[in-house]
């Protein structure tokens, strides 16, 4: 186990690292970066100035190192457009993010997880195909359509809930809704599988021929072991939601790190961008990585 | 099996830290919430682009003048009914020769802090803003100051760098006056991040990425022209989508709207919960060519015939009745038709006539059209219809739509070959608002034709209104010989709000919340 | 299929079972009686023939405009009229014929971006699958590098940094959906590499290249369509996304996503302006994933799910 455990960290920080230096040249692909800082009535001289000041012109590598350096500590340098530090405008957006990322896995696990159970308890029955015909639907749409959608129905036809912003718990609901039924499909489909798979497995046809009520059955040992799998696909969901909320913000002008990147892009602010993209990507880093140690905790075949 | 036990415990802990994680977010993520509306004497405004600096000299989107006029004074104020010059923070104000203007500073006048208003706090000001280091984006609004001095416990002196007619519209809009001790112990960044001024509203707080939370300024001078304002607090929401800001509206998150689409606003009109006005503004928009051909190698924008095909190409006034409406103009001249010194008596102008477009391309060398790239950042669909209308000429233009910094630059950098601008002449009634923005020579002007800036040199400096005019009509009319802009329309301000507010909308398109009140 | 030795025909069950059919009657037999596979052909097969014979069926010239026909509504509206069945747009475009001609673009997004991102995946996966050992490694590292990066938000920076266009939405999305490709195809070959017939060419002495575009890449092929049909849904739903958010195809270019975004400041008071190119993707994506599944289970072999 610790040998494999050594060999992912290892594969982790290797891919964390070419994802830094990706991200590192997206920032130097968009443009000349002293030109930027300098502002646009910068002249020549002033520029220079500027490239000299922040170590514009030293080799690539050696301002990757910098610049890689300064990253570890958490620093991305400034804005281009904001008069602040990078960090501090990530900082005031991840929470946002963050809540709306949990509240949808949240509900996408909460809807897809009885789903997914019931499909399978009840499979090849009417209950089984519209079980699947919502999961095809959830692939099947555009997601910032359905925002769109539900803040027609729920925001400005009922009046229930808020069109836009994140004051209180209620703002949300729908991005949540939208984001988390995109994940949902594929956690329902697993959990279907592995249930299917773990009621035809010889212990639950013991438990049953032992005559345990299907309940029992379906909670002492069906339920706890197809959801192991479950449980490392949500960590890769949440990471992959993170990285769609830019599309669900933009719909809901949630103040959050998709629509800082969004704005940032728009704005030629390629310092902030990077930095999202690096933050999105050590995250999911991290999920997979501890989705990966806790999968071959439980199951020792994985350990190859 | 002992692996089941372990997953069993795994999972339990894993739920018991995401319930953890989840209550922390939650806490962490939920500020308290904003209530709009007139039970809570809180006036909540919406509009798109957030400010990069909250700095009135170091923005230049609208957002940022509204929250100047609301939290800073100027010099002097300009009844935007009358157009009258009246006293603000200058309480008299004599020219000693045209390059010199004298002025009386207000005694009693306190900034937000506690900070008595001095002398040194103008000439701070308008010295500092002069400075390279300064890095102000509204040079065109100050640069034709020199410097500024105290004269007296009362009095500062500003000295020009030439005659300059126009100085007291310049020093009744963007050039408000900071607190010369506060900002030199705060530094640009402190100031952006807790500003103080001396206006009817003081800023409590700025959260990036939302807005800025206003409150009543209650030691506000007596006897300002802009009256004591009677609305408590003022909170500006940055809502980057119009749909979003229309339904924010629609089920009471906010208070007050503008640049509501025609379309939409009649239909709000419908909504007995609300008000909405149509106003048409000094705004002009207008396609700005890349006169030099810097976007493109062999750029077919250099040539005049094609510009004059552009011109020819777009039906401005059907655009006007079916898709802009609400009281716009169609505009001949590079200016807003009722500023001074804007003209358009003998001003070419283009009528709508795709044949003669055609004819004009072929004669240049282009009758099979060509492709070119338009970029925009504000009303999408007047866009798109500019877009529409080449078409048919066979000028196949790709649309590039982006956030107005990104816009800005891309036209000063001469990487687009066509922008659609519109400019709003910080609502300054002068036409060197105008003309001397884009046409004399500046960041902005992309044609760059020395008689054009000469004869605006000549008239922006002359002392005589007549011979002011004359220079003026001179250069609008060159301008719009070589057709270095089609001037499209003026724009009308659609604006919806909720049927409690008294507001009054003004041309200049600065909502003064300051004289706002519940009804 | 091709036609390969007598000697080196595996003999799996679902060839054995009816001896009397060939596989490719037997896939014609289930899919003549699976109902998702159906549904999902007839309408890829609707929309695909729309978008080919868009100049004869579409009533209008998509972009011909008419500022003073603007958003009238469809035609079961009370206020809609024959002469436009879907109704115009916000600048008087006939709505029915921009819709069809978005249909072309959503299949050249979908259909373009699957191949490249098919070719690169495809390639990686099946040396992986083939060589093993440190192919195998380094391969796995890039995929797993790829699944780091986030692909809406990469995107869109590599959009804004080239300028959005159709091109370059089509080699932005090709180059960043190909990790399937490869993960699905990895597993496959590996599968099919421990296969006797396999083995068989090569103690014959047939080449790495010869084996792999022989007897690899046509069993693999069933695996490679589901998941083409898959990229394909993935790229047509990302490009619509792209476009609603400005850096995807530029107008007037009539892609679908972009008559949602453009449609979306109407969508108050006008609703369909945004329904009807929103139903029109759901229907060709569902109909692309329904196609794929139904491969799936045809080709699957007898009994498994």
């Amino acid at each position: 186990m610790l040998a494999f455990a050594l060999r992912r960290i290892l594969v982790a920080v290797s891919v964390a690292l070419t994802v830094s230096v990706a991200s590192f040249v997206l920032l130097h692909l968009s443009g000349d970066i002293a030109t930027a800082i300098a502002g646009p009535e910068a002249i020549g001289e002033q520029i220079a100035a500027i490239r000299a000041q922040h170590g514009l012109d030293r080799p690539l590598i050696v301002q990757y190192a910098a610049w890689a350096w300064r990253a570890l500590h958490l620093d991305f340098g400034r804005s281009f457009y904001f008069p602040e530090h990078v960090t501090d405008l990530v900082a005031a957006r991840m929470p946002v993010t963050l809540t709306l990322g949990v509240i949808a896995l949240a509900v996408a696990l909460l809807v897809a997880i009885p789903l997914g159970v019931l499909a399978a308890f009840h499979r090849d029955t009417w209950l089984d195909r519209a079980a699947l015909a919502v999961s095809v639907l959830g692939q099947a749409m555009p997601s910032f359509w359905f925002g769109l959608t539900l803040i027609l129905i729920f925001s400005v036809n009922l009046r229930w809930l808020p069109v836009s912003g994140n004051a209180t718990w209620k703002h949300f609901v729908l991005p949540a809704v939208a984001l988390g039924y995109y994940a949902m499909p594929a956690v329902m489909r697993l959990t279907r599988n592995g249930m299917l798979e773990v009621l035809s497995s010889d212990y639950v046809r013991t438990a049953r021929a032992k005559g345990l009520a299907p309940r029992k059955i379906l909670v002492r040992h069906a339920l706890r072991n197809a959801v192991i799998p479950v449980i490392a696909l949500a960590a890769v969901q949440f990471g992959f939601m993170l990285g769609g909320s830019i599309v669900i913000e933009a719909v809901f002008s949630l103040q959050g790190l998709g629509q800082l990147a969004w704005e940032s892009i728009a704005r030629n602010d390629f310092p902030v961008v990077q930095a999202i993209v690096l933050v999105l990507a050590m995250i999911y880093i991290a999920l997979t990585l501890a989705a990966d140690l806790l999968n071959a905790l439980l199951d020792p075949r994985l350990r190859t | 099996m002992p692996i089941r036990i372990d997953a069993g415990r795994v999972r339990v802990g894993t739920m018991r830290g995401m319930g953890a994680l989840l209550a922390g977010l939650l806490l962490a993520g939920l500020a308290g919430p904003a209530l709009a509306a007139k039970a809570n004497d809180t006036l909540v405004y919406a509009s798109d682009s957030e400010p990069e600096n909250l700095s009135p000299y170091h923005n230049s989107v609208r957002e940022g003048v509204i929250l100047a006029r609301n939290v800073w004074d100027t010099l002097i104020h300009r009844d935007p009914k009358t157009g009258e010059h009246q006293p603000q923070l200058a309480t008299a104000w004599t020219w000693v020769d045209p390059v010199t203007l004298d002025l009386t500073i207000r005694e009693g006048v306190t900034f937000h802090n506690g900070d008595p208003l001095t002398p040194e706090d103008v000439a701070f000001t308008f010295n500092y803003v002069l400075t390279p280091e300064a890095k102000i984006v509204t040079k065109g609004n100050v640069d034709w100051m020199k410097a500024t001095e105290v004269t007296g416990p009362h009095s500062v002196r500003i000295h020009l760098k030439a005659p300059f007619p126009a100085a007291l519209e310049y020093l009744s809009g963007p050039t408000p006056i900071f607190p010369a001790a506060y900002f030199k112990k705060v530094g640009l960044d402190g100031f952006s991040k807790a500003p103080v001024g001396t206006g009817p509203y003081r800023i409590v707080a700025v959260e990036s990425g939302k807005g800025v939370r206003m409150v009543r300024n209650d030691k506000y001078w007596p006897g300002s022209p802009l009256g004591r304002p009677k609305i408590g607090k003022l909170e500006f929401r940055v809502i980057p989508d119009g749909d979003s800001r229309m339904a924010e509206l629609m089920t009471g998150g906010v208070d007050w709207i503008w640049r509501v689409p025609t379309d939409q606003a009649e239909q709000l009109k419908n909504d007995p919960t609300l008000t909405v006005l149509s106003a048409e503004t000094m705004r002009v928009g207008f396609l700005q060519f890349d006169v030099q051909g810097r976007a493109m190698e062999n750029s077919p924008i250099k040539d005049a015939r094609v510009r004059r095909a552009i011109f020819h190409a777009i039906d401005r006034k059907a655009m006007v009745d079916n898709l802009v409406r609400g009281g716009a103009r169609v505009m001949n001249a590079a200016c807003f038709i009722d500023q001074f010194g804007c003209t358009d008596a003998g001003v070419p102008a283009y009528a709508y006539d795709p044949a003669k477009a055609r004819a004009l391309l072929k004669e240049a060398g282009y009758p099979n059209g060509f492709e070119i790239d338009l970029a925009a950042y504000r009303e999408r669909d007047y866009a798109e219809a500019v877009i529409g209308y080449l078409r048919a000429v066979g000028i196949r233009a790709k649309l590039n739509y982006l956030r107005y910094a990104a816009f800005r630059d891309a036209l000063r950098g001469g990487k687009t070959s066509i922008g659609f601008q519109t400019w709003g002449s910080f609502s300054i009634n002068d036409v060197s608002a105008f003309t001397g923005i884009y046409f004399r020579g500046g960041e902005e002007d992309l044609a760059r034709d020395p008689a054009v800036i000469a004869t605006l040199q000549a008239g922006d400096t002359g002392s005589d209104p007549a011979a002011r005019k004359a220079k003026y009509a001179e250069a609008l009319a060159r301008i719009a010989g070589e057709a270095y802009v089609v001037p499209m329309f003026s724009y009308p301000s659609n604006y919806a709000f909720s049927r409690d507010l008294a507001f009054t909308a003004q041309a200049d398109e600065v909502p003064r919340f300051y004289a706002a009140s519940w009804k | 299929m091709t036609p390969r030795p007598a000697t080196l025909t595996p003999a799996p069950a679902e060839v054995a079972l009816p001896p009397a059919r060939s596989p490719a009657a037997i896939a014609l037999r289930r899919g003549l009686s699976h109902g998702g596979f159906l549904i999902g052909a007839a309408i890829v097969g609707f929309i695909v023939l729309a978008a080919l014979a868009a100049p004869l069926i579409a009533p209008h010239d998509p972009y011909a405009q008419d500022v003073s026909r603007r958003l009238i509504p469809p035609v079961w509206h009370a206020k809609g009229g024959v002469a436009h069945l879907l109704g115009t747009d916000k600048l008087g475009r006939d709505y029915l014929s921009r819709l069809i001609y978005g249909s072309q673009i959503s299949l050249l997004i979908g259909l373009s971006a699957a191949l490249i991102s098919g070719i690169i995946g495809t390639t990686l996966g099946v040396l992986a699958g083939y060589y093993g050992g440190r192919v195998d490694a380094v391969v796995s590292y890039v995929v797993t590098t790829r699944l780091a990066m986030p692909v809406v938000l990469v995107a869109l920076a590599m959009a804004s940094l080239v300028g959005g266009s159709l091109k370059v939405v089509v080699l932005v999305l090709g180059f960043l959906l190909w990790d399937r490709f490869a993960v699905v195809t990895r597993a496959a070959t590996r599968q099919v590499r421990a296969q006797d017939f396999v083995a068989a060419a090569r103690a014959a002495g047939f080449g790495p290249v010869r084996i792999l575009a022989q007897e690899i890449l046509p069993n693999i092929l069933n695996a490679l369509i589901v998941v083409a049909t898959l990229e394909m849904a993935h790229a047509i739903l990302l490009e619509a996304a792209l476009s609603f958010l400005g850096l995807g195809v530029q107008p007037p270019l009539p892609s679908w996503g972009l008559m949602i975004a453009e449609g979306k400041q109407y969508m108050f008071f006008q609703p369909w302006v945004i329904t009807i190119p929103g139903v029109a993707l759901l229907v060709l994506v569902l109909g692309i994933n329904l196609l794929g599944d139904g491969v799936r289970d045809i080709t699957a072999p007898e009994g498994r799910h």
